[in-house]
């Protein structure tokens, strides 16, 4: 009896059970955190995998080429969904197949997919190559290798052809402001005045002058920016598809060709890094369903670091002088609650303070003041990068008060003693002693903050980012960095993909690779953030941080 | 010599006067009319027990009392004749002037050598010969300067607490200040560093005017050239240190010295 109550009084007095719970909360949070990551990587990663193309045989005599993506099955229904892509022949790239419908399910090597930058996958069986006349079948033993030749040389020349097409441009501009002017004055209402007409004579007079200077020079390049696009467009597979029709697909259009079917596991692998590395390095295609996701990353990162570089330093000062110089008392502590609170406040609100004030207000009145003559088209009065990263910084900045308040007062009262004592100022003391012994708190509330910007997308929609941009803030044109485009998010991204895309099924994968890649790059930045804030810790070791 | 310069000259020689000092945290009155003079180029030790006021009374000579805030001073100190309390006192001048070095040694995160530039580098020295004449001629003084020197850019948290606590004098004498103020020094030191600190007080002896407050009576009498005996916010006693050990005139002192209480 006694030995029992003793253990019982053992075990509550131990915490025992307090011990056990608190194991079980961190075990919830692991897997949690496994589960959510797993979830991501596994549907995301798989969007790269070139998958086998299933012939599938029907009883009523025709077959389906597609590769098996989901099946359901249950007593009453037993069915596959096939991926059967062909979009431009088939308007819709998925089937359901009733299992009892199928008789035969083979897996040909013949079978190619052809990865085109319109209409997503086409999947078939490829006749022959032609050109014109001349053609080379797909039988033929050096097929491969020629067709890999033509695809290099159609890339070539359509990457020739748009340099040309620049020059050609570039010579043109004033034949084209002249063009324009005069189809300016065509469509005005004066256009039968004694001045206008005055005028159109003059500047027909210039154009004549202009072509003629440009001579011969402008009508060879055109020529050979012709031939060169006949050249590109001549080229073409002829693919026989599931329901037995020709598609003739210029070769312009044909990113890569494979048959994966006959492709070997390290090939495949190959053709996943491939598929990942463009992945990341591309544009997107297709409404964002194809393609990749490069000017989203783009844009996440530079709205991020921008963010840092403007909420940081607010965020720092504003945390000194309330902990350092301003008079604790009852003002001080509302104003710190109000800081606490503001991280609290849903961050649409901040969207929508951000476009009354920063796009509207600001950017408007800065149109007003130095874009005036381009008026009423927006220069800075729309949403852009920099009024995005403004508002998340606004988002962030109490975070950063906050950590870097609590950096402030871990700084141990004898080192600023040491440092007034040795005849410093307040000033030097903050600055020599106080600040780099706050620097890893304050790194700590930095990380924080790009944690919560990098994911956050509400606030965005309406400051800024778009579905797709043409270039990204960052080019070769004066001034270089373009603070006043819109940009691609990744968050944004995956929104748009999965919600807004006229081809749901297709774009799930992408859906999960874009937050796989999201999660990558806040993790990565951190990391960045992280591996700072340990080197500070390192040069002020032994501090109280 | 007119009798108003004989005084004049009197009031600078001494090196800190206290007159009649009232000092408040708060509203709670920790120091009741606390006069001393302090002599220079000796040392002076404090003693007395917990909460007697002798630390206050130290702090208040070169204001670090007002780091905290709602603190209130009362009555006069004059630091060679100047005035410290006085309007338009600059803090940073007056700190200069008279070092401090705290109970719990407080090396700032950096290295040995930047320790001890630090108070050079805030009055605006920034020439490298100067300040490695600084740093030698200070951790020399300091006694520090054999143990130290082929790792002056090693972080001063990697010395032991003795050597840090006298990495913190030599801090102090970087600055050439007039008077040390030494609020119980060795305090948190094991008996070896605490003499080891012991010498080089002894050996700053006769360059610069030292205020010490400590516990420890045996290290008030090897130590000082006079003692003060404070009790409750008030001076008891004040005298030569042989004097006050051997024939205290005060029944207090007496039982205090002598371990009745304290």
């Amino acid at each position: 009896m006694g030995e029992k109550k003793d253990y019982v009084r053992g075990f509550w007095a131990e915490g025992t059970p307090f011990i056990w719970f608190s194991g079980i909360a961190a075990v919830v949070l692991v897997l949690m955190v496994v589960g959510l990551v797993s979830l991501i990587l596994a549907n995301g990663m798989s969007q790269f995998w070139p998958a086998s193309v299933a012939k599938v045989s029907l009883k009523n005599g025709s077959y389906l080429l597609g590769s098996v993506s989901d099946r359901e099955k249950t007593s009453e229904r037993d069915r596959i969904l096939l991926r059967i892509a062909n979009r431009d022949v088939n308007g819709l790239d998925f089937k359901w197949v009733e299992s009892s419908a199928i008789t035969k399910v083979e897996y040909p090597e013949s079978v190619s997919v052809l990865e085109r930058d319109e209409y997503g996958p086409m999947y078939g069986f490829i006749n022959s190559l032609a050109e014109g006349e001349s053609s080379v079948a797909s039988s033929s033993p050096e097929f491969q290798n020629v067709l890999r030749e033509k695809l290099r040389t159609v890339r070539e020349k359509t990457a020739s052809a748009k340099k040309l097409q620049a020059t050609i441009d570039s010579e043109k501009k004033e034949v084209t402001a002249v063009e324009v002017r005069l189809r300016r004055l065509d469509e005005g209402e004066k256009a039968n005045d004694p001045e206008t007409l005055l005028e159109k004579a003059g500047l027909e007079k210039r154009r004549g002058v202009l072509l003629e200077n440009l001579g011969t020079k402008l009508a060879d390049e055109e020529k050979e920016l012709e031939r060169l696009k006949a050249e590109v467009e001549a080229p073409r597979l002829d693919v026989t598809l599931s329901d037995g029709s020709v598609a003739k697909v210029k070769l312009r259009k044909v990113l890569a060709v494979f048959n994966p079917n006959a492709m070997w596991f390290g090939a495949k692998f190959v053709h996943y890094m491939g598929n990942m590395a463009s992945f990341i390095t591309d544009w997107p295609r297709e409404s964002n369903t194809e393609g990749g996701v490069y000017p989203a990353i783009f844009g996440t990162v530079m709205m991020v670091f921008i963010m840092v570089l403007i909420c940081t330093p607010l965020g720092v000062l504003a945390a000194l002088y309330m902990h350092e110089y301003a008079r604790q008392g009852f003002l001080l502590s509302a104003i710190r609650l109000a800081v606490n609170n503001l991280a609290g406040v849903p961050s649409i609100v901040y969207g929508i303070f951000g476009l009354g004030f920063f796009v509207y207000m600001l950017g408007g009145g800065i149109d007003r003041l130095f874009f005036a003559d381009k008026l009423p088209e927006p220069t800075y009065g729309t949403g852009g990068i920099l009024w995005a990263s403004l508002t998340l910084a606004l988002l962030t900045v109490p975070v950063v008060v906050v950590s870097t308040m609590e950096g402030l007062s871990a700084v141990p009262r004898a080192n600023r003693d040491g440092a007034l004592a040795l005849g410093s100022s307040k000033f030097q003391m903050i600055w020599n002693v106080v600040l780099p012994n706050a620097a890893p708190g304050i790194l700590t509330g930095v990380i924080l903050a790009v944690s919560r910007a990098a994911g956050e997308v509400a606030p965005l929609m309406i400051t800024g980012v778009v579905k797709l941009v043409s270039a990204v803030p960052v080019d070769a044109v004066w001034p270089y960095v373009h603070m006043d485009r819109k940009f691609m998010h990744l968050g944004f991204h995956i929104y748009d993909v999965g919600f807004q895309s006229p081809n749901v099924e297709a774009a799930k994968p992408m859906v999960y690779t874009t937050a796989a890649l999201l999660l990558l790059i806040v993790v990565a930045l951190n990391a960045l953030a992280i591996l700072l804030r340990n080197k500070l810790r390192k040069k002020y070791m032994g501090s109280a941080l | 010599m007119s009798r108003m310069e004989q005084a004049i000259d009197e009031l600078e020689g001494t090196a800190v006067i206290a007159r009649n000092v009232n000092f408040y945290y708060g509203i709670v009155q920790a120091l009741f009319g606390v006069s001393l003079e302090i002599k220079p180029k000796q040392i002076t030790a404090f003693i007395g027990p917990s909460g007697c006021g002798k630390s206050t009374l130290l702090r208040c000579f070169n204001r670090m009392n007002e780091v905290l805030l709602g603190t209130r001073l009362e009555g006069d100190i004059l630091v060679h004749g100047t005035d410290v309390y006085r309007e338009g006192t600059r803090l940073e001048t007056l700190r200069k002037r008279v070092g401090m070095v705290f109970q719990k040694s407080n090396p700032f995160p950096m290295t040995i050598y930047d320790n001890i530039a630090f108070g050079p580098r805030m009055r605006g020295i920034k020439d490298k010969s100067t300040l490695g004449e600084v740093v030698e001629r200070s951790l020399k003084q300091a006694d520090l300067w054999h143990e130290v020197k082929d790792r002056l850019n090693n972080h001063a948290q990697g010395l032991s607490g003795g050597q840090q606590q006298r990495l913190c004098i030599a801090r102090t004498l970087a600055n050439e200040p007039e008077i040390i103020l030494m609020d119980e020094p060795a305090s948190a030191l094991d008996p070896i560093s605490t003499s080891k600190i012991e010498e080089t007080i002894q050996e700053l002896r006769n360059l610069y005017t030292i205020v010490i407050v400590t516990h420890n009576l045996q290290q008030a009498a090897r130590c000082s050239d006079h003692t003060a005996f404070f009790y409750m916010g008030r001076l008891v006693e004040m005298g030569a240190t042989s004097r006050i050990f051997q024939n205290p005139a005060q029944k207090r002192t007496e039982d205090y010295i002598s371990g009745k209480f304290g």
